[in-house]
């Protein structure tokens, strides 16, 4: 039977080879212009595997220095997904100047009070800081995109399949990042083993998805931007229409009020 | 259970649930701003409804039961009711198409104000809760009920006011015409 161990080992062997497979198919496809931030964080994994990799067949897993460099390298990486997500987030709102004002102080707001909260309900022991601080980040990062494609939803702005799929898979892996952690920050003994696995399998499902849209949907031609009309004309209609529904809001409820005072 | 246990596990578990409703295809794509002006532009039914509306007084039951005509009243109680659910239904479309050209304006404008956006997200949630909670009262109550008099009411103002806004919107594009496109802005500026 394999070993939990060395089955993790070889499965993090294999994510390293997508994430080969994923860098070579942007460069086939000339993507690692248009998304350069995405490629820089695809190129920041496998130098992160391959340095982790060597530093612990040199000094061993238990090694102190070799542990600070790892959590170095990861924020790195993470820092790299930030602006993989704000690289995505541009290309789907720069159509639409409007939108894109708002939407990006919207996003900033989410991430900042997800992160702070995250910190917040973290447990208070200092041996743990740096695995909550990725978490913070990781839900801050789901929560960031969720947000944007659920924005993008009611606006009907089109989203391109790559970028979606992109999106997708940027939050899925942050999401059962958490989850991964939280369950390893409650049942320690029983999954301190299997955690480090469902780890790296949870990333490698991510990056097949990634490698399956890199591979085969293509960056189509933004679509042409709407006409634009003047924003005193936006400011005027807009309040107009604000009055209307809180007019018809406000029927609505008096309606309902009347019902209860019939019974 | 610890309380961090709970907070991350219930925000991951909404996150996915999040993202499994905003991944969903929609059916509805982004209207092109010609389409919304030309719906504006077409008859709404609510404007017509006064007149059905204004029959469906409680009294006009309240004689039937009088005379005894107990089953006659039982259907036109039904098709009171039908005619109550259909009005909400046209109803919820005249917010729907409100909320429409609200989202056709903030895409198209340079400038978006945040509050006010804000304000039609509450009042679109607000209207749906409310729409979808008297909708269930009516499939529960045969009674129809006068409060009707005042939707209707309310629908033609709605119908009015659209119309000043059809005005608004044609004026603008002209003006917008003879105006050059707006450029797009900065991007870099997160």
């Amino acid at each position: 039977m394999v070993e939990p161990l060395h089955l993790r080992n070889l499965v993090w062997a294999l994510t390293t080879i997508v994430e080969c497979i994923l860098f070579a198919q942007l460069a086939r496809r000339k993507f690692l212009v248009k998304y350069p931030w995405f490629s820089l964080y695809v190129a920041s994994t496998v130098v992160q595997s391959a340095l982790i990799a060597a530093l612990y067949r040199a000094t061993g897993v238990s090694d102190a220095w070799v542990w600070k460099v790892a959590w170095s390298s990861q924020a790195i990486v993470v820092f790299l997904r930030f602006q993989t997500v704000a690289e995505l987030t541009k290309k789907i709102l720069r159509g639409y100047p409007g939108i894109w004002a708002l939407a990006w102080r919207l996003l900033l707001i989410v991430g900042i009070v997800v992160l702070a909260n995250s910190l917040l309900f973290s447990n208070g022991n200092w041996y743990w800081i740096t695995l909550n601080v990725d978490r913070g980040l990781e839900l801050s990062i789901a929560a960031i995109i969720v947000t944007l494609l659920l924005f993008a939803r009611y606006y009907r702005l089109p989203i391109q399949p790559l970028h979606s799929t992109l999106m997708i898979g940027l939050c899925l892996y942050s999401v059962f990042f958490v989850l991964n952690y939280t369950l390893l920050e409650k049942y320690i003994r029983e999954l301190a083993k299997f955690w480090g696995f469902l780890d790296v399998f949870t990333y490698l499902a991510t990056l097949l998805i990634w490698v399956n849209a890199v591979s085969f949907y293509a960056e189509s031609a933004p679509q042409a931007a709407p006409p634009a009309i003047p924003k005193e004309l936006y400011g005027k209609l807009s309040s107009e229409l604000n009055l209307r529904l809180h007019h018809l809001n406000q029927q609505l409820n008096q309606l309902l009020r009347t019902e209860d005072q019939r019974r | 259970m610890s309380l961090s246990f709970l907070f991350f596990g219930f925000l991951a578990l909404l996150v996915i649930a999040l993202l499994l409703l905003a991944s969903r295809s929609s059916n509805r794509q982004f209207t092109p701003p010609t389409d919304v002006f030309e719906a504006l532009s077409q008859s709404r039914h609510c404007s017509r409804l006064t007149q059905i509306v204004l029959a469906l007084r409680p009294e006009d039951t309240e004689y039937l039961r009088e005379s005894g005509q107990v089953a006659l009243m039982q259907a036109l109680r039904r098709q009171r009711r039908r005619i109550a659910l259909n009005y909400l239904d046209q109803l919820q479309e005249e917010f729907e198409m409100l909320l429409e050209i609200s989202r056709v304006l903030a895409v198209m404008s340079p400038e978006v104000v945040g509050l006010e956006e804000m304000e039609r997200w509450k009042l679109s949630v607000a209207f749906a809760a409310t729409c979808a909670f008297l909708r269930w009262k009516l499939r529960l109550r045969l009674q129809p009920f006068s409060g009707f008099t005042l939707l209707s009411n309310m629908a033609t103002d709605i119908a009015r006011q659209l119309d000043a806004a059809t005005t608004h919107i044609a004026e603008a594009t002209v003006r917008g015409s003879e105006r050059p496109v707006l450029g797009q802005k900065n991007f870099d500026g997160l």
